[in-house]
């Protein structure tokens, strides 16, 4: 079936099976291979994507419910310049990457909380990466990261 | 003290920026056209002669390209080290519960596992060996392989070390212990699960891309089972997530068998595992069960220690007998002893397979040894944090190998640290007062309390006596003078390719901006050894040095012919070299000089460790150059309705010796602490006849954020000699003394000990498990998915 939708602020039509997961689609059809497949059961957070707003595991979306909504994925994650944006540089500046493969969800957690909670404490952030596993870092930079940035945009404003 | 440009300050690591991104290609993210996809046929008996195994219906599936089986190898693909005991797809048996029998490349996953499921295999169920208490007995299923000598062939190993009789000095002791502790299996749990891509090539080898930790041992796997010249086998790592130990044997394995379907196919060959494969068919943390016997003088001074530990290998021996000998050797814990025996034995059973994890038997013992001194310190009376202060190494001591410590000895600093840190002695007193009796199981209402504990460590550097230790690296000026390196040892996730980069900056006096570090390639990169024992910085660190070191001196000929002056002469500012005329020349002036002269621009740096000697017969001698040593302290507070543990504040004083990347070293000890938090409470791993019972991240519970607390870190940098600028290890200890930390807490909030680990809800609320049944229906399925 034909599913359309935002993807990274331009709209896409892509041609799919209808019973294939969200992350599938973006991963097998789209070439987006940011989102990581981790478990499959909605439990690691690999494969988070915002859509429409709210943070996803996108192994647990099915692809035709994409249809119509607007999603953003770690590719959609960029500075002006088209490189990495502030919570891509902090992550980096606190030592927040190690083997790397939750950080696109991290980042993406992290953009989804400051979507809703501009100035989170740290708790709060912890329970916003709460659906998000790291297994190397044991979150603190993580948590770092994002607090940081919270703290640069507000100062920006 | 020498003032460093680059080693120990702040840096950004070298392969961030991708990963952040999203554009780092993990080896399921890559693909090429023609593609096919592997899926193994894995055994679902735990233990079963293979009676008939017809792949043909396979090859009759539409989109089945390929199908290998053991037959497809030299020698059935026999391989392993130090013992050679398991075949790359099972040969004539299986011995555990997701064993790979056959292998099926095919267009599509789908078309795979549909050839995996038309294979014809009949297993015939052969007696199962699930308790290691009982592998030695006579008549005992075997497991384990044929042996030369009239040992059982379910012994693996046994390892010792000895000091005098100490039985006999804690008979005479007036404080003693003796006590049983056990750790169950712990899954690395990795956020990437396993896979690899074969791609062959024209002059009938193959390229390997998989996220092993040691691409070296794979292409000498590869080479022997495919029965090819090593010329015509190259293994590359992309980058991996997440490794922790666990992406040895498991991954040499899915490489033999995606590499044998690509030569078959003559097509690139993908094999990607879902989670429940991973957790199924990889090796796991060892369990162990151990016996402790501690004898003390009336005045807290440590006499005696016995220790007898017993190691489950299960199926297949993959590292446990180098862990055993880690294990051995740290038993007894860091203090000083009249008399110690330690003896850890090592069987097969079917129960999975166990092999290398993080902290490698020092983890296990660690969690059981620091118990029992906490629980020392009890019987005679003092601080916990004081006892170990009374009898902790120090520099001058001589351990119970009989290994006298000369430098770089931290222990003390790290004890007093945390102490100040976690306000100690003000919360140990306040808790006691507040926790006054030890709750009766099964009586406590849904009261909170809080306690706090330590735990002391240390952790021998690299590989010690288990093997020749030695590491490769190489520098190089590329024509557009950006720095070219590469090691033998790999980074899969630890940081060691920007602890290269820093060093080579430093050395050559170079921005760490114009270094690119390759991806590790067994084509270009010298042989280094195994990258595991924490032992990249150190010894690739040294390699690395050198290597720049030589290639700084090709540069400084060329700075003085061209400056016209004598080598003594020179100094640096930034980048540029600076002559006795003070006009400063810039390094790529001087990189274009020394071609103009003919110079090579390209360097290599060897480094072995000091030679050190362990008499595996005597159980004495020097087993490692250098030693970790550090303190943690947890709080916790412990809901005494539910049993429900919460740790509340962390405290860890390490010392590493001389840190070189900061940020680095603090993500493996928060990232270490983390998974000695899920070790300790959460982590577990049940086996019922040989069936995992925890199948994917469901139920097998790694700590999220909210359950890591915020951590105070801190290093201790007392420097040892050898290492490069000072510098010893820090990635697997920072996890080894956790567990114990928070069981120390426990106890102190609870008045009870749980001496098993996880100590989960029911171990915490009843003293004891509350028995779980346990099927093989999880473990089939998981085996099922595609």
């Amino acid at each position: 079936m034909l599913i359309e939708f935002i993807l990274n602020h331009k709209p896409v039509a892509v041609e799919a099976p209808a019973d294939i997961t969200l992350l599938t689609l973006l991963r097998d059809y789209l070439n987006l291979t940011g989102a990581k497949e981790g478990c499959s059961v909605g439990e690691c957070g690999a494969c988070s994507v915002i859509m429409d707003g709210r943070l996803v595991n996108s192994c647990l979306v099915l692809a035709p419910q994409a249809g119509g909504s607007e999603i953003i994925t770690i590719e959609g994650v960029r500075g002006p310049d088209g490189g990495p944006n502030d919570m891509q540089e902090n992550f980096i500046t606190y030592g927040a990457v190690q083997c790397g493969i939750c950080i696109p969800g991290m980042v993406v957690a992290g953009e989804a909380l400051l979507l809703h909670n501009p100035h989170p404490t740290r708790a709060e952030i912890r329970t916003a990466l709460a659906g998000n596993l790291c297994r190397c870092t044991g979150y603190q930079q993580i948590v770092d990261a994002i607090e940081a940035t919270a703290r640069g945009r507000t100062v920006d404003l | 003290m020498t003032d460093h440009q680059y080693i120990g300050k702040p840096a950004r690591r070298v392969d961030a920026l991708e990963k952040v991104l999203g554009t780092a290609k993990y080896v399921a993210d890559r693909k090429l056209p023609g593609m096919l996809h592997a899926h193994c046929l894995r055994s679902d008996a735990p233990h079963a002669a293979i009676k008939r195994l017809d792949v043909t219906p396979a090859l009759a599936v539409p989109g089945v390209r390929g199908v290998i089986t053991s037959d497809d190898y030299f020698e059935h693909g026999l391989y392993g080290f130090p013992v050679k005991d398991k075949y790359m797809l099972a040969y004539q048996k299986v011995r555990y519960v997701g064993e790979a029998i056959a292998a099926v490349a095919a267009d599509t996953p789908e078309a795979a596992l549909a050839g995996v499921q038309a294979i014809i295999c009949e297993l015939e169920p052969l007696p199962g060996l699930f308790d290691p208490e009982h592998s030695l007995d006579p008549g005992a299923p075997q497991v384990g392989p044929d042996r030369p000598d009239d040992k059982h062939p379910n012994f693996l190993d046994k390892l010792i070390v000895r000091k005098g009789d100490p039985l006999a000095v804690w008979e005479q002791c007036p404080v003693k212990l003796e006590e049983h502790y056990s750790v169950g299996p712990q899954e690395h749990a990795y956020i990437e699960p396993e896979g690899v891509l074969a791609v062959p090539t024209r002059e009938g080898g193959v390229v390997v891309y998989a996220p092993n930790q040691s691409p070296f041992v794979n292409h000498g796997n590869l080479a022997l089972v495919l029965d090819l010249p090593h010329n015509l086998v190259r293994v590359i790592q992309p980058p991996v997530g997440g490794s922790f130990g666990g992406k040895d044997d498991v991954i040499y394995e899915s490489s033999a068998q995606a590499a044998k379907l690509a030569l078959v196919t003559g097509r690139p060959v993908r094999m990607v595992f879902s989670r429940e494969e991973s957790l199924i068919a990889s090796y796991k943390r060892d369990p162990m069960h151990m016996r402790i016997w501690l004898g003390a003088d009336a005045d807290g001074a440590l006499r005696a220690c016995k220790f007898d530990g017993l190691m489950d290998s299960g199926a297949y021996a993959s590292e446990s007998s180098f862990t055993a000998w880690r294990a051995s050797i740290h038993a007894m814990g860091a203090y000083r002893y009249a008399a110690c025996d330690v003896d850890i034995t090592a069987v097969y059973t079917n129960n999975g397979y166990y092999g290398a994890f993080r902290g490698f038997g020092n983890t296990e013992v660690c969690s059981a040894i620091e118990q029992a001194i906490d629980e020392m310190a009890y019987k005679v009376g003092m601080d916990p944090l004081d006892f170990r202060l009374k009898n902790c190494l120090r520099v001058g001591d001589e351990t119970a190998h009989g290994q006298t410590l000369t430098e770089s000895v931290g222990l003390t600093d790290c004890l007093n640290t945390v102490r100040r840190l976690s306000d100690w002695d003000r919360k140990r007193a306040e808790y006691a007062t507040r926790n006054p009796q030890p709750a009766m199981p099964g009586t406590a209402g849904h009261t909170v309390r809080r306690g706090i504990g330590v735990a002391a460590l240390y952790h021998g550097t690299s590989l010690g006596a288990e093997g020749h230790d030695y590491a490769g690296a190489t520098v190089a000026v590329e024509q557009n003078n950006s720095v070219d390196i590469t090691s033998g040892l790999t980074d899969y996730g630890t940081g060691s390719r920007t602890v290269y980069t820093l060093v080579a900056a430093e050395e050559l006096g170079v921005r760490p901006e114009r270094i690119h570090m390759q991806r590790p390639d067994t084509d270009t990169a010298v042989e280094s050894g195994p990258t595991v024992a924490s032992r990249s910085t150190m010894l690739g660190g040294n390699a690395m040095r050198i290597a720049a070191m030589n290639l700084r001196q090709t540069l400084d000929y060329a700075a003085a012919d061209l400056l016209g002056c004598e080598l003594h002469q020179l100094i640096r500012h930034g980048e540029d070299y600076v002559g006795p005329a003070e006009e400063p020349v810039s390094w790529d002036k001087v990189a274009d000089h020394a071609r103009a002269m003919g110079l090579a621009l390209s360097a290599q740096g060897k480094w072995s460790a000091p030679r050190i000697n362990w008499d595996h017969h005597a159980g004495r001698g020097t087993p490692y150059m250098a030693y970790h040593f550090a303190a943690q302290v947890a709080e916790v507070e412990v809901d005494m309705g539910t049993g429900n543990v919460q740790v509340v504040g962390f405290w860890a004083a390490h010392d590493p010796g001389k840190v070189i990347f900061p940020q680095g070293a603090y993500g493996q000890l928060y990232g270490g602490i983390a998974q000695g938090l899920g070790y300790a409470l959460m982590e577990q791993m049940t086996f019922a006849n040989g069936y995992v019972q925890e199948t994917n991240f469901e139920s097998y519970l790694i700590p999220t954020s909210v359950d890591v607390p915020e951590i105070v870190g801190t290093f201790v940098e007392a420097p040892f000699s050898h290492g490069p600028y000072g510098a010893k290890n820090i990635a697997e200890p920072s996890m080894v003394p956790t567990a114990p930390a928070i069981l120390n807490a426990i106890c102190h909030a609870t008045g009870r000990r749980v001496r098993d680990l996880p100590a989960n809800l029911e171990r915490v609320r009843l003293g004891k498990d509350l028995t779980k049944g346990g099927s093989a229906k999880a473990c089939k399925l998981g085996l099922k998915v595609g």
